[in-house]
């Protein structure tokens, strides 16, 4: 049983101000999303049911954000996302031996998350660092220049 | 107003006319999903591309405003070859369902398959899988693998109820139309989703399997639900009576009416059909229980009247009753004397204005029977009754055992009463107490004029014949009327609305004919438009 | 790139040390008229993809609007083989904010978003903090706002009216035009929606003037513009060079072919851009060079092919990205984006037919121009192109 979705006091004034920054207050959702996915995890269909109200939209509309972008997790995802590149200039450099590198390390397709809840690893598309292929998102932070012992320490420093 | 040209004939508009439109009225057919002119422009389908001078490439007519001087071409060669394109693009993933879906018939990926694709399939790769007859609320089912994304109803959850229920989740090949997961599709006006879907993705859960639409008659009537007078289209089922369960009527369907509903209308009228079919449907008359000829109760029933002191009759009409059927009693009463006339009952849990077409009233001519002249209010009928001062009641279509009025008074009131009179469609009640009985023809069973209460006056059709020995009540009353020594009984019903025109001023301009299929209002009455839908009164953002 | 190998050069402090703002100061002496015209003059050109005379599309905002006028900034880098912009809001941020506030100027506008993809955290963050440099240096909020705006996580959010749709908080669906967004924009009022690329080359022109910029350019496109270069070239990264820099030239540049050595192809202007074989590389890098050529220099994304490259698997590639990025609003391109992506699985993996190269072929023909945006037709650059010009590779895959 989940405590129930809601934002604090000062997160709810900070609602308030994104909302203000822009002509409708519509225009605040996407960052209120990524705020509820910081807070909670992910993004159930009670958080979207709370942030529907924060809005004045139906729940509808918000669900129908949340399952358009590919950065809101819809699931509890891992502590920590490995994002890794399978698009053309990252193809060319090896992106495949990378992603079956981690997958084999990990124990897991790419898609889900290890056991432990420690990691998901995801195969992505562009993320427009072409110049150090192959690479991935972990987290904030692009890992550029990929190779099979690199994944391996930062897969260590994972915790 | 902008003059344009389109396929070589020459048309003025309206200045914002979009393409669409102003091709239909010179008869021409561009066709589309996605376009519906009720809702905004969606510009999705693709579907409706026209070639206009001037412009490199085919754009789509929906979103485009007649503009002068333009010159539109919507037959050429890449025309055609464009909406074939687009027919194959809308059938990529489509299930063929046909012997399956409800909508085959009057599905427009049919339609215009066989007019604008007639292609032969190349996809041979397994299709996208998507949820299949998902309840979508108590009256919609959803088959999102048939849904062409055409948003229609989305937009009009958004724009029309307000209710904001539908959405498009997902991306790509992968998109899905759906409820947030744990919502209903509850409000009033679920049903007209499954009109505006051109396909079998949304359909009705009553109409499910029950029988091909290419059997089914069409009539145009009006919506006996409430006192909006709804247009709608009856729909019949003649040709094979072993299918939906033996029912004539099958579905009702919104006729477009700008004056009063528009495209829609509401799920209690559009469900509310049933009772026309219904086991308990009164067939023949009745007295003391027994079934007897339909001659031998009116002649009971002229006998009451006759043999008794008009002070002493009371009749509590119905608001569901035509104007003719009213006007007829109305002359029944001043032939016989009778003042004791009254039609409002108050229902047993009063009903709401919704928001948008429902009234409160459910009866479709209250309207009508105040400008003929029935007094409103039964109650003092009902008093008198209870006083002892009436020998002969008779109840017109009201089940007074269970309205608003307590269930003591009007069972001493009924106690007190020597004659009771029970006239109606259903079985109820005052059927089973009353010790004569006679059978009234339903709404779909006759012809009349209902008045909305606005003051419209509308006419509804006979779609089928009336069951057993049913009549309608101007038929009923007029054969009384004649038996109690009044003019001989009119044949029809437009003979008795020519009569009413004569006899009552609202009434006197209009005809038959100056009614037609839109209705007109009664004299001193503002012509009406249908009421602003509450999705579009909140301010949207752009 | 002027500023990128300073110590510092995303700071404030830096920035002003080598010159910077002092473009804002001289612009704030020109009226927004001659600022517009300025531009138009330098013969500046989108260098988000579309190549649209930047100049020209600041005039569409209508001379009798008196509401709210936005600039929205274009920063959902998303073009597979492209990094420029990247660079800049890590490395040089104010001069994009200096780009801002000379073109809020010209266009009359009070309220400028910049939109930075989701993914882009470090970016965000960086120039996050020059805007608040910029506040506390009393540079915004003298008359123009700056509302920095992460997104989510979708390709198609670089599509202009597609990022509107997305900052307006709905999914990133492209609006149908007309009405253009310099009419109708960004919540109902006129926008103009400009690359971060194409704004950092505002302060230079107003600088130095129409026509140095003009100069350093083509006939028809002016200035230099950040090439990035990636795949099987010895130094990928960007390049800044003059638009009338050859594709040759610029591989040269970024250390020549790496791999087998021997150049197959070249994708030209980001994955939605035609393929070039290796011997159709003497093109001129601008818009029109590579129009004519019948590809498009898009967001100069510049992906090298080796000999060893199989162009049937990176074909693969780009479809299942096209797939997966359609965002699924009108018919031709979400339902046949997928189809094709299943298509060029099979031949891939060996179950395809020949019958399949013509479908592919047709099916994307047939597309071309009837969608809501150009996302389709960027997706058919790579599928006719791949196939027509290495058909007998693909065929070599095929059954039958």
């Amino acid at each position: 049983m989940t405590a129930p979705v809601s934002f604090s006091a000062e997160q709810l004034a900070e609602v308030r101000r994104l909302q203000a920054l822009y002509p409708d207050k519509r225009g605040a959702l996407l960052p209120v999303l990524h705020m509820a996915q910081d807070t909670f995890g992910y993004i159930s269909l009670e958080a979207e049911a709370y942030v529907a109200g924060l809005f004045e939209v139906s729940p509808a509309h918000i669900h129908e954000v949340v399952t358009f972008y590919t950065l809101y997790f819809q699931q509890p995802k891992g502590r920590h996302v490995v994002a890794v590149c399978h698009n053309l200039s990252c193809h060319l450099a090896g992106a495949q031996d990378i992603l079956r590198h981690l997958e084999t390390r990990l124990g897991i397709r790419r898609g889900e998350t290890s056991e432990d809840g420690r990691v998901t690893l995801q195969a992505v598309e562009c993320l427009c660092a072409c110049e150090a292929a192959p690479m991935a998102q972990v987290n904030d932070r692009y890992e550029l220049n990929l190779t099979p012992e690199k994944c391996d320490r930062i897969l260590e420093a994972l915790r | 107003m902008p003059k344009l040209t389109i396929d070589g004939k020459e048309i003025e508009v309206e200045a914002g006319t979009n393409l669409i439109e102003a091709a239909r009225r010179l008869g021409i057919d561009i066709p589309h999903y996605c376009y519906h002119p009720g809702l905004s422009i969606a510009g999705q389908c693709r579907l409706c591309m026209v070639d206009i001078e001037k412009t490199p490439r085919p754009t789509i007519a929906c979103n485009t405003s007649a503009a002068d001087g333009m010159v539109v071409h919507t037959q050429t060669d890449r025309v055609t070859e464009t909406r074939r394109s687009i027919m194959e693009f809308h059938l990529i993933n489509h299930p063929l369902d046909c012997p399956v879906c409800d909508q085959a018939g009057e599905c427009w990926l049919q339609i215009y398959y066989m007019k604008h694709g007639l292609y032969d399939p190349r996809m041979t790769d397994e299709k996208v899988h998507k949820p299949k007859a998902v309840p979508l609320g108590p009256h919609v089912i959803l088959d999102a693998e048939r849904c062409i994304l055409c948003s229609r109803c989305v937009r009009f959850c958004d724009e029309i109820t307000g209710t904001g229920e539908l959405g498009i989740f997902n991306r790509g090949d992968h998109s899905e139309i759906g409820l947030f997961p744990g919502q209903d599709l509850e409000n009033n006006y679920s049903g007209n989703v499954v009109d505006i879907c051109p396909v079998g993705a949304l359909t009705d859960r009553d109409f499910r399997f029950q029988v091909r639409v290419w059997y089914l008659d069409t009539t145009p009537s009006i919506c006996p639900g409430c006192a909006r007078g709804c247009n709608v289209d009856v729909h019949i089922n003649r040709k094979r009576p072993h299918h939906a369960g033996g029912r004539r009527v099958a579905r009702l369907k919104p006729r477009f009416n700008a004056a009063v509903n528009a495209w829609w209308i509401c799920d209690i009228g559009r469900h509310g059909f049933g009772s026309v079919d219904d086991p308990d449907r009164i067939r023949f008359a009745r007295h003391e229980g027994v079934d007897v000829p339909r001659d031998e109760a009116l002649g009971l029933l002229v006998t009451a009247l006759r043999d008794h002191a008009p002070e002493e009759i009371g009749i509590i009409a119905s608001p569901d009753l035509s104007n003719e059927d009213l006007f007829a009693l109305r002359r029944l009463a001043d032939h016989r004397g009778i003042r004791h006339v009254a039609f409002r009952v108050p229902p047993a849990a009063p009903g709401a204005d919704d928001d948008f077409l429902l009234r409160a009233d459910r009866h479709p001519n209250a309207r009508g029977a105040e400008a003929i002249g029935i007094e409103t209010d039964a109650a003092p009928i009902l008093a008198r009754a209870r006083a002892g001062g009436l020998k002969v009641l008779w109840v017109i279509q009201h089940d007074l055992t269970a309205c608003g009025w307590a269930a003591s008074d009007v069972a001493e009131a009924l106690s007190r009463v020597d004659t009771v009179v029970f006239t109606g469609t259903n079985d109820n009640g005052m059927s089973t107490l009353a010790p004569l009985v006679l059978p009234l023809a339903a709404w779909v069973e006759r012809d009349g004029t209902f008045t909305s209460f606005l003051g419209r006056v509308q006419r509804f059709r006979a779609a089928v014949e009336p069951l057993g020995e049913a009549l309608a009540a101007w038929d009923l009353l007029g054969r009384v009327l004649h038996a109690l020594g009044g003019p001989a009984p009119l044949g029809r019903a437009e003979l008795w609305f020519r009569e009413l025109a004569k006899a009552v001023p609202a009434f006197a301009a209009l005809t038959y004919q100056s009614i037609g299929s839109d209705g007109a209002m009664l004299a001193g009455a503002l012509p009406t438009t249908a009421p602003e839908p509450p999705g579009r009164r909140v301010p949207t953002p752009a | 790139m002027r500023n990128f190998d300073r110590p510092d050069s995303h700071t404030l402090t830096a920035y002003r040390n080598a010159g910077g703002y002092r473009a804002w100061t001289k612009a704030q002496t020109m009226e927004p008229a001659a600022i517009v015209d300025e531009v138009k003059k330098s013969n500046l050109r989108g260098l988000g993809g579309a190549g649209f005379p930047t100049g020209m599309k600041w005039s569409f905002i209508p001379k009798t609007h008196t509401g709210p006028v936005y600039l929205v900034v274009n920063a959902d880098e998303g073009e597979p083989g492209t990094f420029k912009d990247r660079y800049l809001l890590e490395r040089d941020p104010h001069a994009l904010l200096e780009g801002m506030l000379i073109t809020a100027r010209a266009i009359r506008s009070a309220l400028g978003f910049v939109y930075i993809r989701g993914e882009y955290v470090q970016p965000w963050r960086r120039f996050s903090a020059a805007v608040k440099e910029a506040y506390d240096a009393g540079l915004l909020g003298q008359g123009f706002d700056v509302v920095v705006h992460r997104g989510a996580g979708a390709y198609i959010c670089g599509e202009e009216t597609g990022l509107l749709s997305s900052l307006e908080g709905k999914k990133g669906w492209p609006k149908i035009k007309p009405p253009f967004p310099a009419i109708k924009g960004a919540f109902g009022q006129p926008t103009i929606v400009n690359n971060v690329e194409t704004l950092c080359c505002v302060p230079p022109i107003v600088e130095r003037g129409a026509a140095w910029f003009a100069g350093l350019g083509t006939k028809t496109q002016g200035g230099t513009r950040m090439y990035s270069v990636s795949g099987r070239v010895k130094s990928p990264g960007v390049y800044e060079a003059p638009v009338s820099i050859t594709l040759r030239q610029l591989i040269e540049r970024a250390g020549g072919v790496s791999g087998t050595g021997r150049l197959k192809a070249v994708v030209p202007g980001g994955g939605s851009a035609a393929i070039l074989t290796a011997d159709e590389i003497d093109v001129t890098m601008d818009v029109d060079g590579l129009k004519n050529a019948g590809t498009m220099v898009g967001s100069a994304g510049v992906i090298v092919m080796d000999e060893s490259v199989s162009i049937p698997e990176a074909l693969f590639v780009l479809a299942r990205f096209y797939a997966h990025e359609s965002c699924g609003q009108c018919t031709p391109c979400r339902e046949s984006t997928g189809w094709i992506e299943k298509m060029v699985h099979r031949i891939v993996e060996g179950h395809g037919h020949k019958d399949d190269l013509d479908t592919i072929l047709d099916v994307a023909k047939r597309g071309g121009g009837t969608t809501i945006c150009a996302f389709y037709d960027g997706a058919i650059g790579p599928y006719i192109s791949y196939i027509e010009k290495f058909r007998s590779e693909f065929e070599t895959l095929c059954r039958g």
